[in-house]
């Protein structure tokens, strides 16, 4: 009675077990059957005439018009468009942003000149300084990549000098303890130690490029992801919109997983 | 040679964070070259601020620090620390840890570097883990990396805040006789602090120890002449030891005592 009771504890029969671990068998199925049931009652809406499929078309539709963009020449180049300005601008933020924030955090009185500065601009959304970069840049590449800058680049800035603040202090005692001067300790301490969490705030802050990158390409542009769906908008084609939404998750999940795999390769020492 | 002034000594040394007073009464100490001196105290006393004024990490509030005669000033290479936690980096290997202890010695080659770390992680026989990293390998084994890289640095003084804390009985006192071993063969003059008073007396040369806070010093035991500088087993199970550890004990509690009756 015992045996069964404790294998089945383990096994298969506890499913709905509060913070238990799944098989990963069930872990899969329980993926597809959650994708499957919500594609079905989105076909099932549609069919039984809930929405017009000029509000909603089916899966199916969707997914003809994303291959179709793909081939067709009307995505692919829009793609490459924004990819380039969303790398193109979240390395601009990082390569000022690691450099500024170990610096505020390394040497106290630069923190204390920039922090309040810093914390004031972060908060300011970006489509409220589109009309000032257009201003300023007129409609051309610059404006887009500055806005995705400005929208990243002061967040990613504080959480910089925060994952350098977070290092604890014995690491660096102890380089100093073994000759080290102050500055001789940000390259072979500080940045190996923080290296970990300052690639997840990088990472995080490509995300925000992407939030960014759409709006500025539906106020501003001629082309990119943004100006395709905004486009598609205007003569109410749903099925081209939700495939350039689609467009956009997909390249924001392949990015991440990615990332998050070099992450797993990089510091494997963890 | 005749030893004019005292290797390592403090001299009227008070240290206030704010108003906290950690030393209050001007404290006093002079340590001879070569000598494995012990903090010993109850935790708060003051041990780990007095180690680390002699590693420049603290400064004192007023007196000073000095070393061979002249004040202590900055951290600097002459004074190497091993640390309780985070003793050993994480990303580097067991011998990239130990080689990093030389980074900043301009006086060696690439060679000489590459040949004393692997002299150092042999001594404290992690031969075999040259290339693990320190998540993979026990704690015991952690702070002999940071043990090795501290000594392949070469200070003349080593600092020591409770680097066997966490180790579990058996592996500290195996730990604890590699370390009187080591000390004595290198000869470096070594402050080590505890709160553990059967490791005191193994360890030690001489212990000094700390009343509650603010440190102040209740006993200065010569444990070479009560027990003699050989230590080993046989040492830790003597008669004379159980009593140097007896009496140790009585007095730090003597003086708790006292404390909480006024
Ligand atoms: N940077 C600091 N700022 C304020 N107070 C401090 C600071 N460092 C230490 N103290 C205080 O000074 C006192 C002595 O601390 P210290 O770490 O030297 O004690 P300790 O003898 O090493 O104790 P333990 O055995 O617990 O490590 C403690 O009361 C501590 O709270
Ligand atoms: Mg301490």
């Amino acid at each position: 009675m015992t045996a069964v009771a404790s294998s089945s504890r383990k096994g298969s029969g506890g499913l709905f077990r509060f913070r238990a671990s799944i098989p990963q068998s069930a872990t899969l199925l329980a993926a597809v059957t959650g994708a499957a049931a919500f594609l079905g009652g989105w076909q099932l809406l549609v069919s039984l005439h809930v929405v017009a499929p000029v509000f909603l078309p089916t899966p199916l539709k969707v997914a003809q018009t994303f291959i179709r963009m793909c081939t067709d020449g009307s995505m692919l180049p829009n793609t490459v468009v924004s990819v380039r300005r969303v790398w193109l601008a979240f390395l601009l933020s990082a390569l000022l942003a690691v450099p500024l924030g170990i610096l505020m955090s390394g040497y106290r009185i630069i923190g204390a000149t920039l922090e309040p500065m810093i914390d004031f601009i972060r908060y300011l959304p970006v489509p409220a300084l589109v009309p000032l970069a257009i201003i300023w840049f007129g409609v051309g590449e610059s404006t887009k990549i500055f806005l995705l800058w400005l929208g990243t680049f002061f967040q990613l800035v504080l959480m910089i000098a925060a994952d350098m603040k977070r290092i604890p202090n014995e690491y660096f005692e102890t380089a100093y303890t073994l000759g080290a001067r102050p500055r001789e300790t940000l390259l072979p301490v500080a940045l190996p130690a923080m290296l970990p969490q300052l690639m997840d705030s990088m990472r995080i802050s490509l995300g925000w490029c992407w939030t960014y990158v759409i709006i500025a390409e539906i106020v501003a542009s001629d082309s990119g992801l943004g100006f395709v769906i905004w486009t598609a908008r205007r003569f109410m084609k749903t099925d081209q919109v939700m495939a350039g939404v689609i467009m956009i998750g997909l390249i924001g999940l392949v990015t991440d997983q990615c990332l998050r795999l070099l992450h797993r390769k990089l510091f494997r020492y963890q | 040679m005749e030893q004019i002034s005292p290797y390592l000594q403090f001299r009227n040394v008070t240290k206030f964070f704010g108003d906290v007073p950690v030393v209050q009464e001007p404290f006093n100490l002079s340590i001879p070259a070569g000598q494995f001196t012990v903090f010993l105290g109850p935790s708060g006393c003051g041990k780990t601020t007095l180690m680390r004024m002699i590693g420049g990490l603290d400064t004192p509030t007023s007196g000073e620090i000095l070393l061979q005669g002249r004040p202590v000033g900055e951290p600097d290479i002459r004074r190497g620390m091993v640390f309780q936690s985070y003793s050993s980096f994480p990303w580097l290997t067991v011998r990239k840890n130990i080689e990093f202890g030389m980074r900043f010695r301009k006086d060696l080659s690439f060679g000489q570097k590459k040949d004393r770390a692997e002299h150092f992680l042999k001594l404290v026989g992690l031969g075999d883990f040259a290339t693990s990293y320190p998540s993979r390998i026990s704690g015991g084994m952690r702070q002999r990396v940071a043990i090795a890289r501290t000594l392949a640095a070469d200070p003349d003084v080593l600092l020591m805040d409770e680097p066997f804390g966490a180790l579990d009985a058996n592996l500290r006192e195996d730990l604890q006789f590699e370390l009187r071993k080591i000390q004595k063969n290198s000869g470096k003059t070594t402050i080590f602090v505890t709160h553990d008073v059967e490791e005191a007396v193994f360890l030690a040369d001489r212990i000094i120890v700390f009343g509650s806070r603010p440190a102040h010093v209740i006993a200065d035991i010569d444990v070479t002449s009560l027990i003699g500088a050989e230590r080993n087993e046989t040492v830790r199970d003597s008669e004379r030891f159980f009593h140097l550890r007896t009496e140790i004990l009585h007095r730090l509690r003597g003086r708790q005592v006292k404390a909480v009756a006024a």
